[in-house]
């Protein structure tokens, strides 16, 4: 009985200390800049955003942007920082913040008030919107798919808007039509084998798949609703936000960023999207 | 008298642990919030209550789960009837089906049924089921043959367990072998196989959480859905976890009232539980019996069964009972024929489909799937960027070997007469052995950086996850092992003065582990299939890999499933091999 009051006794105190020590003091800023390492979430599963090309190798928009903004973080703060990468999916990229696995993270991610009440966002770094992909010739605008199935991905404002728009249509069974899958691979498959009419998400993310079968499908109907992309920071560590904020800022300035955005997202590209919107500055 | 004293005991401490947790998690500090309102308040944002979620979940999870248990009960006993065959082709047949199915990962195969299946079929099936909520099909019926293949195995050894004389006995009192089967075998066969067959449709239910993954809505994706709206891990998956709990052990019980009732042999002990479900099985008996007048009443109108007197037209009678039997003798053979011929074209089509397999594209992205990119990885991956099913193998083994020892602790904890270390040890395995794996993999994920204010990899945050679950059941094998062992041995030891531990060390484990290793060995068979759920918190092992390449290519997806299907197969096939000769080397018998 006594040994069992102490084995306790003792489990209590290593949980207790586990928890003080490890919860880390201070600010990101100051954190890579003493380790000089920077842990970027980046996701693995995204065309052309962040994914593995057929060498294996991983790259992306996302991947260069990220690259890029720790490169001149380094800069800042006079030395070489180095990366890194941290394997994200939409289950991990906000919990992985929120427990200081990664320091900022690069994913496809919406800036939406509610995601705000856990993290924090830098300033757009790209301009989305959410369209409906479809296999060409058969839909011509939103309409066409009430009554219809559509897929998109879980925890993601893909989800909900795309349910809010069948709704606003007149769709009485929007919440059952709208399918949600764990990742893009799923609901593409899932849409080639017409299992669903169509597939809403960020139409970059669409653009990035049809690519695949050149000609077969097509982007049905205009925007239904922005989605500015914003990079996920840690809650209430504005140093690292203002950092992370000018670098991107400064890319813009001196012509990086439409280089890289080019390089991805360019005439050339087999995603093509042409750029409408500019940077947010502050003088 | 003794027993209701150590329940009352066990309650107390049981209660005890409760008000200790509860304790804690008011008045500790995680720097978390615990906020269990977002399962019963209207959340402001969505204008909606997500406790609500959960129960439609459930209601989803207890129909896929009834769906998917009566299909693999049909199946099941089809083929754990022909697997003893004497003809071979459906033997195969039936081989075939159960080491296929039992030795490949049941997300493997929901990816298959749901993604690859519909493309070999016509294009106005495809749309009929597509239109009639084939997510939900395919989950169900899938896991019905998943099922399927482990309740056949059971039905052949609940079949084998019966003795020879028994059939030899029926033969010769003139049974014919159907009737033999019916009412000689099979009523004894389901009594042996009841207590694992429950324990199998308990599996089934929590596999069902794996219905996620193709997007049904089921009790542990609604779970993350609240999770994807609120951010709220921790408390909807603890929720999600209860329900789960609190099924498994409702099933159990009414599994455990089915054994009390079909008991024969011996007389019947029931308690007030079993009583009281007695009642509702009631219906059930008055229904059967129902069936059986009506039967007979209909034999006796038609007189079906019974044989003309002899003496009247016996010429006559035996003429045309001669030709019937050369007529049935040619029917059985036009069917034997039948079968092969469907047999050889079903083999040859699958062989036809594997032929035509871009094949350039599996030995391209081979290494891939078993190595990644090892060892060229970046900075921060794990083992120099090895994945796919080499880390798969490395999960599954450091799972093993961890589990072990807890499986060791807790399996002897249960046995202890001590109340203050059997009920932890109860409440552990049985808390996890009544959640789906995928709860287990959430409650490491969400709940770690709770308590360690830290996110620790997903690889080790997986590893933990099966750590724990598989060292419930091992705790339980562990536990049939050292019951095995004669209780006179242990008197003796202790009687010659060794004290505990010595009598475990050098008496108990020595001889338990002989027979715990073909146990230990299926337990890491299922393990390693079970490291494929992995995927869901984005580990780099084998079913992930498929996914990224599979993201890549795109056009692709029979060659890459069916290959991490075959990759899966061998190493599980394999093990399955080396349990079997282990058993045979290490039976009693």
């Amino acid at each position: 009985m006594k040994r069992l009051i102490q084995g306790v006794a003792l489990s209590f105190c290593f949980i207790l200390l586990l928890g003080t020590t490890l919860c880390f003091a201070g600010t990101t800023y100051d954190k890579v800049n003493k380790d000089g390492v920077v842990r970027i979430g980046l996701m693995y599963n995204s065309i052309p955003a962040a994914y593995f090309n057929d060498k294996n190798e991983w790259v992306g928009f996302d991947v260069d942007i990220a690259e890029e903004v720790a490169k001149r973080i380094g800069q800042e703060m006079g030395k070489e920082i180095k990366v890194e990468r941290v394997k994200l999916n939409n289950k991990t990229r906000i919990s992985f913040l929120t427990s200081g696995r990664i320091d900022m993270s690069t994913a496809n991610m919406t800036h939406k008030r509610e995601r705000d009440r856990t993290i924090d966002f830098s300033i757009t770094y790209f301009f989305d919107g959410q369209k409906i992909l479809a296999k060409k010739g058969l839909y011509t605008k939103h309409e066409d798919f009430v009554g219809k199935k559509i897929a998109s991905m879980q925890g993601t404002t893909s989800e909900k808007n795309a349910i809010n728009l069948l709704k606003k249509l007149g769709d009485a069974n929007a919440e059952k039509n709208v399918i949600s899958f764990q990742d893009e691979p799923s609901c593409f498959l899932a849409l080639q084998q017409d299992k669903v009419a169509g597939w809403s998400t960020d139409s970059t993310i669409l653009l990035g798949y049809a690519a695949k079968e050149p000609g077969k499908y097509e982007l049905v109907g205009d925007f239904f609703s922005d989605e500015p992309y914003g990079i996920g920071l840690p809650e209430n560590d504005s140093d690292w936000r203002d950092a992370v904020n000018f670098a991107i800022q400064d890319m813009w300035t001196d012509g990086t960023y439409m280089n890289i955005y080019n390089k991805w997202y360019g005439p050339d590209t087999l995603y093509y999207f042409p750029m409408t919107e500019k940077i947010e500055m502050w003088p | 008298m003794r027993s209701s004293k150590r329940s009352a005991q066990q309650f107390g401490i049981i209660a005890g642990i409760s008000l200790i947790l509860y304790v804690i998690f008011k008045h500790a500090d995680f720097g978390y919030q615990f906020y269990w309102g977002v399962l019963y308040e209207v959340n402001p944002t969505y204008k909606e209550i997500f406790g609500y979620w959960l129960l439609r979940g459930l209601q989803l999870t207890i129909e896929i789960s009834l769906i998917s248990t009566a299909i693999a009960l049909v199946l099941g006993t089809i083929f754990g009837i022909a697997r003893l065959s004497a003809f071979k082709p459906t033997y195969y047949l039936a081989t075939g089906y159960v080491e296929f199915f039992r030795n490949t990962p049941l997300l493997v195969q929901l990816f298959f049924w749901y993604f690859a299946f519909p493309l070999a079929l016509p294009s106005t099936i495809r749309i009929f089921l597509n239109e009639h909520n084939f997510e939900f099909w395919a989950a169900t019926i899938g896991l019905g043959v998943y099922t399927g293949s482990f309740v056949a195995e059971i039905v052949r050894a609940g079949i084998q367990a019966i003795p020879h004389g028994h059939v030899e006995a029926a033969l010769s009192s003139g049974l014919s072998r159907t009737k033999m089967l019916r009412f000689v075998i099979l009523p004894q066969a389901f009594r042996v196989i009841i207590p694992p067959l429950g324990s199998e449709f308990l599996n089934n239910m929590k596999n069902s959480s794996l219905a996620m993954t193709i997007g049904v809505a089921e009790l542990c994706w609604q779970s993350q859905q609240i999770e994807s709206f609120t951010f709220r891990g921790f408390e909807a998956t603890s929720a999600a976890s209860l329900i789960y709990l609190g099924l498994s052990l409702s099933i159990s019980a009414v599994m455990n009232t089915i054994n009390h009732h079909l008991k024969i042999g011996q007389e019947k002990q029931l308690t007030v539980l079993d009583r009281i479900f007695g009642f509702f099985f009631k219906p059930f008996y008055f229904a059967g019996k129902l069936v059986f007048i009506i039967v007979r009443l209909f034999k006796q109108t038609f007189r079906l069964g019974e044989y003309a007197p002899v003496h009247e037209e016996a010429l006559y009678a035996s003429i045309w009972s001669r030709l019937a039997a050369v007529i049935w003798k040619w029917l059985v053979y036009a069917a034997k024929i039948i079968f092969v011929c469907l047999f050889i074209g079903v083999v040859f089509l699958i062989a036809y489909a594997v032929y035509s397999f871009n094949w350039a594209v599996i030995w391209k992205n081979l290494p891939a799937l078993l190595f990644w990119t090892f060892p060229h990885g970046g900075a921060g991956e794990i083992f120099f960027g090895l994945g796919g099913l080499s880390l798969s193998i490395i999960i599954a083994g450091i799972a093993l070997f961890a589990s072990f020892f807890i499986g060791l602790v807790f399996g002897l904890g249960r046995l202890s007469r001590n109340p203050m270390i059997s009920t932890p040890s109860i409440l552990y395995i049985e808390i996890i052995r009544g959640n789906p794996l995928i709860m287990v993999i959430f409650w490491v994920y969400f709940f770690s950086p709770i308590v360690t204010g830290m996110q620790i990899d997903v690889f080790w945050s997986a590893t933990i996850a099966f750590t724990i679950f598989s060292g419930a059941y091992l705790a339980e094998i562990v536990r049939a092992g050292v019951s095995a062992i004669p209780n006179g041995q242990i008197e003796a030891a202790t009687a010659s003065g060794l004290n505990y531990f010595q009598v475990m060390r050098k008496v108990v484990l020595p001889q338990a582990l002989k027979i715990m290793i073909p146990a230990i060995v299926g337990q890491f068979i299922s393990l390693f299939k079970d490291t494929s759920l992995a995927y869901i918190i984005g580990v780099f092992e084998l079913t992930t890999i498929a996914q990224t390449l599979n993201n890549r290519l795109m056009i692709f997806p029979f060659e890459i499933y069916t290959t991490i299907a075959v990759l899966y197969f061998i190493c599980c096939y394999s093990m399955s091999m080396v349990a079997r000769q282990l058993e045979n080397k290490y039976s009693p018998s």
